[in-house]
């Protein structure tokens, strides 16, 4: 670093902190002025405010003082003030804070927080001067000042800069030099596309002497489809995108598709107004495209758990929990979270706006669990079909419907019972079996033990509600396939749960995939599911059965997937009935093991202490005048057929339609997204968060503070995302463009991105922010040009030290590849396992990970498959975000473990081999030319003649040891998957191999400046 | 550019990064703007070792005897003791909660007395080392949050582990190994297990726990790539030295400088963690002390050897692993081949520890996520029961550093079920644990989105009671 950059440097930051306390504009006489922004709040709110500001209840425990508005403070409390404008002596907090008495000391000692001197010496000043309260800045919309004044415009190359140069002026001092060509574009093409330039990249822009050329390379990189790989990448960091569930079992979750969905968005440069309100709410855009709803995936990238005995709603409870933080920290640059459990601490979101918050994002028909038997995506889940599929299942919806209403014309022959596939009655078990009337080749089963008991027609059995009766090879229906059950109960109370007949693996664990008949608060219900809640059919009974008594009851179903196709009788007669779902659209097969049970399902009630007679099932939908005769006590004496006719022709040409249908679903793949219930789901505010504690209801409702709602919004996510795309809205430009500084430059203007509340860092500069916001907001929140124009600033074109920083996990690995020339660049696509260490997941949960071959290898690394209990070692190392909550910014390290990646990852030694390969053949033949091939193909400048000596000792070294040690030459270029060019020489290829692999972890080629 | 603005903190990621493996304590309380130096007070212990038993030991089979349990066998659980009180999914919808007695013999033991049942002979013999706590309690019912809260303080991912705090309170003693070392059972079944928790959550990277491992990686990318020699990566080394000094001088960023510490740091790693994981120079009398499978790397024995070596390197916290305590059914069956694999080791390394001189200043922690059900989860027979999870009580002991030997805490009522006497919360026990090491657990904090985080959230408080 030269020793202009120092001062300027270091008058810099003279200023910056000048800045604070308005010491320049100052009177050199009077006493400086307080800026309660800058200097007085942040002290208030982080040692005042956890027990005096807006959280009520803790007012409430610490007398009721309020110091986080001028009304508050200053109130006269019967003689005194907290605050006596002018006055610190009779000021009670001046009194509080300078007490040498533990039991008055503000703050008190238990708190573990104090006040320094000079803190104290602030207060008493402010106060003094009028205690001066200033809106919070960030509420506060920005607003069109003048540009400052600046002296050297030459310097200015676009207005930002003259925010920049101003501050530079006013301390006396220049901006620093521009940087050399080779440092620029390789800093400008990683913060566009996060991978280096190439040579003749590099080489065609040193040589390119017109005014534009710095314009030539960035318009090249943002047109460049890498610049959305690059944008996504933080993007995931902030939607916590991961290729798994995240709890416990951690199983795989196919969520790819809205990642490519980002990429695209990026590159096409989508509004980022529009980009977030589809994230948000694009199922509740007007005809929604397909992309629109894909974007709402963002809400339901939180971590989900299938546990087995989790309580469903205590996990779902969290998963809507997930959302507001992750929209609060994204969007708002608000932490959330503190609301949760009370009112926030430091800003003014009370505890009953978080569930306002939560109220938007609650009203999806969602289970708290995943299937843990079933690969059943969690509803809501939108099909993903290739254009193809689009157009067939359309054809076949509109032939179902013309089948169906052929069918409706036809007319029905006379039945008589027929159908028949399983008839049990249960007047004996002999060995472990129970007769089957219809088919003796298919006997039911029983397991523990039920007993033979009193029937309503001879013997029935009853059961425990832990034991059962199991019915294979019977009633094993699709759900194309009309079907008839029937069967006598008799339960001796009334039954808040119980499991009557079902085919299922499992409740819960299996999202209760299949078909079942239940009592729920003794009244029948007949459910056919994928996944429940929200892909299944439920139809209930709005009446309970009675209790000890028998009776009969029969459901019969017509193969439509809808519920209308399902009635339930009762002694013979349909049952008035509610529909509960309609929502039928995959299989009702899945989970493996599946077989027809009476009275018991695994980790659901049983039909405890239940009697059961004369079950029996029909592979056909029975009409109301069977039912009546199977309730008079009629059985199908003998299976038969009735002849062909022309009703039977229609009905089997609907059934196939529907199959056809069916399978072609079943077969496309489905992602998770937000689908509105049509009902809002009432929202609770929750005592300390808990899912247990519900108190009052509240309304959907933002945080009034933050910006009003307008009242033509609707009150649901895309009003929500109207409410927060507002250009009046104080937080989200400034979010996002703090957000896109701090992608250009490293560091934000407001350094925690994460936090724009009261004790979140104050923005560097106010007015430079406030300007890219409204300019965002201005441009059409047009995301492209903004990078555009900071990346062509003079102010990003300084050579300074302070914009150095360690290339990010992705960056590293991505530049190796690029540079040896493995990386593999395709847009998309499935995540994809690279190397990794054996081992990883099994131990921790039993899974294998198998590298992919190929291909899957060398792919840029934000298409690497993130487990989230196991994520890639390689990346974690070099401060990957973990994926399990949303982050706004990774913070760097540097530690001695990243060196043993750079040094000995396979990914790393294959690529130092391959890149040797690369310049043995590219490069001129010299050794000069050769090592400095390699050497600005990793860090992009030319080595010094003092790197070059090093680089040409060691080559030379490491040639006279593979010479003498030629088996460490060929063992070291079998590392990794990629074939040796075996027109190389060996002991030359390892030799530059070392050197490059040395170079991988060279500072210039790990930083980027 | 943004260098003025860097500076409004000044120097912060500079002093950060060059908190590697080795930074001191001191450096980093002042690095992160705390105005006090850490620890607190004196601590009591400078290591810990905690042997982390996955997936929740029965405590009924254990340690806590309740022959009022084998005279009820096959009663019900009288809702008068469970009071309404949630139960997992897996369990809830039972007809029946018959309590289940233990099968297993109950004895007394050492001067303390303390009930151990035979399935831990070797636990038994040093009970009078061992403080017991009979009185843990918790809030999860499911694995996944109970061990996160066990192990981070908050159900919630996303937060440090108690050895990320600890290496970020105190720093490393040793130059060359990692402050804060996880060791996994190897082939074990079981509950999963998840790297956030021995991650260092919203602290920085460098404080998440490094796995050591048995095979040729011991710690992960340790070992030199074949064809990569010592003499080559010598040379290797040597250059990137040469260069960094060059680029040191070219560029000024004090980045530089630690990036050569840590890459010398490397280096030394590549010989001083091979120099602690093999166990060539281990006595055979080590073997039959910890029994013999502690010869096979990655048994929870041969662990248990591990960790006293680290431990004697002044490693600041060794977190143990092991898996498959999950008994819902089976639990006779199970619970025999975890303490077949366990009880030797554990009891071992507490007897080493002391005649090493280690076990004064070095905390041993004993411990599942939760209890287990006083009920049999799923069919009760006469040889044969199983039991769910259960948070409101359950057993864990504690060795060395500080505690009471041969004491026993607190105590549940006749039926296993529910805590009677000083009752302990998780956030207690690592209150505890913070304050053996010298910390206040109310100041050992870490500002992150704007507020102060500690291990134990808002809550804990020191067992008084425990410390000797």
């Amino acid at each position: 670093m030269n020793a202009l950059h120092v001062k300027a440097l270091l008058a810099f930051s003279a200023i910056v902190s000048l800045y604070g306390s308005s010491l320049v504009a100052a009177p050199p006489s009077e006493e400086p002025k307080v800026d309660f922004g800058r200097e007085i709040r942040p002290l208030l709110s982080d040692r005042c405010f956890p027990c005096h500001g807006p959280d009520r209840a803790a007012r409430l425990r610490e007398g009721g003082i309020r110091l986080d508005d001028f009304d508050s403070a200053t109130e006269d409390l019967g003689g005194y003030a907290p605050i006596v404008p002018g006055n610190p002596e009779d000021s009670e907090v001046v009194y509080r804070i300078t007490s040498d008495d533990p039991s008055v000391r503000m703050p008190p000692p238990d708190s573990n927080l104090s006040l320094s001197v000079e803190e104290i010496a602030r207060i008493e000043r402010w106060i003094a001067q009028g205690a001066k309260y200033d809106e919070h800045w960030a509420f506060v919309p920005p607003r069109r000042r003048l540009h400052p004044f600046v002296v050297d415009a030459g310097w200015v190359r676009d207005d930002l800069d003259r925010f920049t140069l101003a501050r530079f002026e006013a301390a006396g001092e220049s901006p620093a030099p521009e940087a050399d060509r080779e440092t620029w574009i390789r800093r400008v093409s990683y913060d566009l596309t996060g991978l280096p330039p190439s040579l003749e990249e590099v080489d065609s822009f040193l040589a390119d002497e017109s005014v534009g050329a710095h314009e030539t390379v960035v318009d090249r990189l943002l047109a460049s489809p890498r610049y959305g790989e690059r944008m996504a990448a933080d993007w995931l960091d902030l939607a916590r995108y991961a290729d798994s569930y995240g709890y416990q079992n951690d199983v795989e979750r196919r969520v790819w598709p809205w990642r490519d969905w980002v990429i695209r968005s990026f590159n096409q440069n989508m509004p980022y107004d529009e980009f977030i309100v589809w994230q948000l709410a694009g199922d509740l855009l007007r005809a929604p495209s397909r992309a629109q709803r894909l974007a709402t995936t963002f809400n339901r990238l939180h971590r989900q758990t299938n546990e087995g005995g989790s309580v469903d709603e205590e996990f779902r409870t969290e998963y809507v929990a997930d959302r507001v933080n992750t929209f609060g920290t994204a969007f708002l640059g608000l932490t959330m979270e503190c609301a949760r459990c009370h009112d926030h601490k430091f800003d003014p979101v009370a505890h009953e706006n978080y569930y306002g918050l939560a109220a938007f994002f609650d009203n999806i028909d969602e289970s708290g669990l995943y299937s843990h038997f079933t690969s059943a995506v969690p509803t809501p889940a939108l099909l993903l079909t290739e254009p193809e599929d689009d157009a067939r299942i359309a054809e076949l919806e509109e032939s179902i419907a013309s089948a169906e209403n052929a069918l409706a014309e036809t007319a029905e022959p006379e039945r008589f019972l027929d159908g028949h596939v399983g008839g049990f009655s249960f007047e004996a078990i002999e060995e472990g079996a129970l007769a089957n009337a219809s088919d003796a080749e298919k006997p039911g089963r029983v397991a523990d033990d039920p007993r033979v008991a009193p029937g309503r027609f001879g013997n029935g059995l009853e059961l425990s509600g832990e034991n059962n009766a199991t019915f294979p090879g019977v009633g094993e229906f699709r759900r194309w396939d009309p079907f008839t059950l029937s069967l006598w109960i008799r339960t001796p109370d009334r039954k808040d749960r119980a499991v009557v007949l079902h085919r299922s693996r499992a409740w819960t664990d299996a999202g209760s995939c299949g078909y079942q008949l239940l009592l729920e608060h003794g009244r029948p219900s007949f459910s056919l599911i994928h996944f429940w809640p929200g892909d299944a059919i439920r139809v209930r009974a709005r009446e309970p059965i009675p209790e000890e008594r028998w009776v009969h009851v029969a459901v019969t179903y017509d193969g439509s997937s809808r519920a209308d196709g399902v009635e339930l009788y009762l002694d013979g007669v349909v049952l008035e009935t509610e529909t509960v779902r309609d929502h039928l659209t995959r299989d009702i097969v899945s989970g493996g093991g599946l077989v027809l049970t009476l009275g018991q399902r695994f980790r659901d009630r049983g039909f405890a202490g239940g009697r059961v007679d004369e079950l029996h099932v029909f592979d056909r939908r029975l009409n109301p005048d069977e039912i009546a005769l199977l309730h008079a006590g009629w059985t199908p004496a003998t299976r038969f057929e009735p002849a062909d006719s022309p009703w039977s022709a229609a009905h089997e040409e609907l059934r196939s339609l529907r199959a056809e249908l069916g399978k072609l679903v079943d077969a496309t793949p489905a992602i998770m997204t937000m689908v509105e219930t049509d009902e809002p789901r009432p929202t609770y505010r929750l005592e300390r968060g808990s899912y247990a504690l519900r108190a009052e209801q509240v309304e959907p409702h933002t945080p009034p503070a933050v910006h009003p709602f307008p009242d033509d919004l609707p009150r649901n996510r895309l009003g929500l995302a109207r409410w927060l795309t507002d250009p009046e809205h104080p937080l989200t430009a400034r979010v996002a463009a703090n957000r896109l500084w701090q992608l250009v430059f490293g560091r934000g203007l407001v350094a925690t991105p994460e936090d724009f509340g009261s004790q979140g860092s104050p923005p560097a500069d106010q007015a430079l922010l406030d300007y890219l916001a409204l300019e965002l907001v201005a441009s059409g929140w047009d995301v492209k040009a903004m990078v555009k124009r900071l990346a062509l600033s003079s102010t990003y074109r300084q050579s300074t030290e302070g914009t150095s920083q360690r290339l990010p996990a992705e960056w590293i690995r991505d530049g190796a590849l690029l540079a040896s020339g493995l990386l593999v660049e395709r847009i998309g696509g499935p995540s994809v396992k690279p190397y990794q260490p054996p081992g990883l997941w099994k131990e921790k949960s039993g899974q294998v990970y198998q590298a992919d071959a190929g291909d899957g290898l060398y792919r840029r690394s934000l298409y690497t498959f993130w487990k989230r209990t196991s994520p890639p070692p390689s990346m974690m190392i070099f401060d990957a975000g973990k994926r399990e909550v949303c982050v706004a910014r990774r913070r760097t390290t540097n530690t001695p473990l990243q060196a043993l990646v750079l040094w000995n990852d396979p990914q790393y030694v294959e690529a130092s081999r391959a890149l040797a390969e690369r310049v043995l053949r590219e490069a001129d033949a010299s050794e000069d030319a050769r090592l400095t091939y390699a050497f600005r193909l990793l860090a992009t400048r030319r080595p010094s003649e003092e790197e070059l000596a090093v680089l040409r000792e060691l080559l030379d070294d490491q040639r006279a040891e593979f010479a003498e040690h030629p088996e460490d030459a060929r063992a070291l270029l079998t590392v990794g998957e990629h074939v040796r060019d075996p027109e190389l020489d060996e002991i030359e290829l390892a030799a530059y191999a070392v050197v490059a692999s040395t170079l991988m972890s060279y500072d210039p080629v790990v930083t980027r400046r | 550019m943004s260098a003025p603005f860097d500076l409004l903190e000044p120097t912060r990621r500079h002093f950060l990064s060059g908190a590697g493996l080795g930074l001191a304590g001191l450096a980093l309380g002042r690095l992160f703007g705390r105005d006090e130096t850490l620890p607190h007070f004196a601590p009591r212990a400078k290591r810990v070792v905690y042997l982390f038993q996955s997936g929740a030991p029965s405590q009924q089979d254990l340690f806590d005897y309740k022959p009022l349990l084998n005279e009820k066998n096959g009663e019900e659980l009288p809702d008068e003791v469970r009071r309404g009180q949630r139960l997992t999914g897996m369990s809830a919808n039972q007809s029946t909660l018959p309590l289940a007695g233990a099968q297993f013999e109950f004895r007394r033991h050492g001067a303390c007395g303390m009930w151990v049942s035979d399935l831990l002979p070797h636990t038994a013999k040093i009970v009078d080392e061992l403080c017991f706590v009979r009185s843990m309690y918790t809030e999860a019912i499911n694995h996944d949050p109970a061990i996160t809260f066990f192990q981070t303080g908050s159900e919630i991912a996303g937060r440090p582990s108690m050895g990320s705090w600890i290496s970020y309170g105190l720093g490393s003693l040793n130059e060359n190994l990692p402050a804060f070392t996880v060791l996994v059972t190897k082939n074990k079944g079981g509950q999963p297990l998840y790297s956030r928790l021995w991650g260092s959550g919203f602290l920085p990277t460098h404080h998440q726990g490094v796995q050591l491992r048995a095979g040729r990686d011991p710690v992960l990318y340790l070992t030199d790539p074949e064809g990569v020699s010592p003499a080559t990566r010598r040379r290797m080394l040597a250059s990137l030295r040469r260069l960094h000094e060059g680029q040191l001088e070219r560029e000024g960023d004090p980045e530089i400088r630690t990036r050569i510490a840590n890459y010398e740091m490397a280096y030394r790693m590549q010989t001083s963690v091979p120099e602690v994981t093999d166990f060539a120079s281990e006595p055979d009398e080590t073997f039959e002390l910890y029994g013999e499978d502690a010869r096979e790397p990655g048994t929870y024995a041969a662990n248990c050897v591990l960790a006293r070596r680290l431990l004697e390197r002044d490693v600041r916290f060794v977190q143990l692993y092991h898996k498959g305590w999950d008994q819902h059914d089976n639990l006779p069956a199970g619970i025999r081949v975890q303490c077949a694999e366990t009880d030797r080791a554990s009891a071992a390394l507490v007897v080493d520890l002391k005649r090493r001189g280690l076990l004064e200043d070095t905390l041993v922690v004993w411990g599942g996520e939760f209890g287990r059900t006083s009920y049999s989860q799923g069919k009760l027979t006469a040889d044969n029961y199983g039991r769910d999870h259960h948070p409101r009580c359950f057993t864990i002991w504690l060795a060395g550093g500080g505690v009471k030997p041969g004491h026993i805490h607190g105590e549940t009522d006749p039926y296993g079920y529910n805590v009677v006497r000083n009752p302990v919360h998780v956030h207690d026990l690592q209150a505890t644990i913070l304050h053996l090491l010298g910390f206040d657990h109310e100041r050992l904090v870490y500002k992150h989105q704007g507020r102060r985080y500690r291990l134990t959230d808002v809550h804990g408080h020191v067992v008084d009671d425990i410390l000797a």
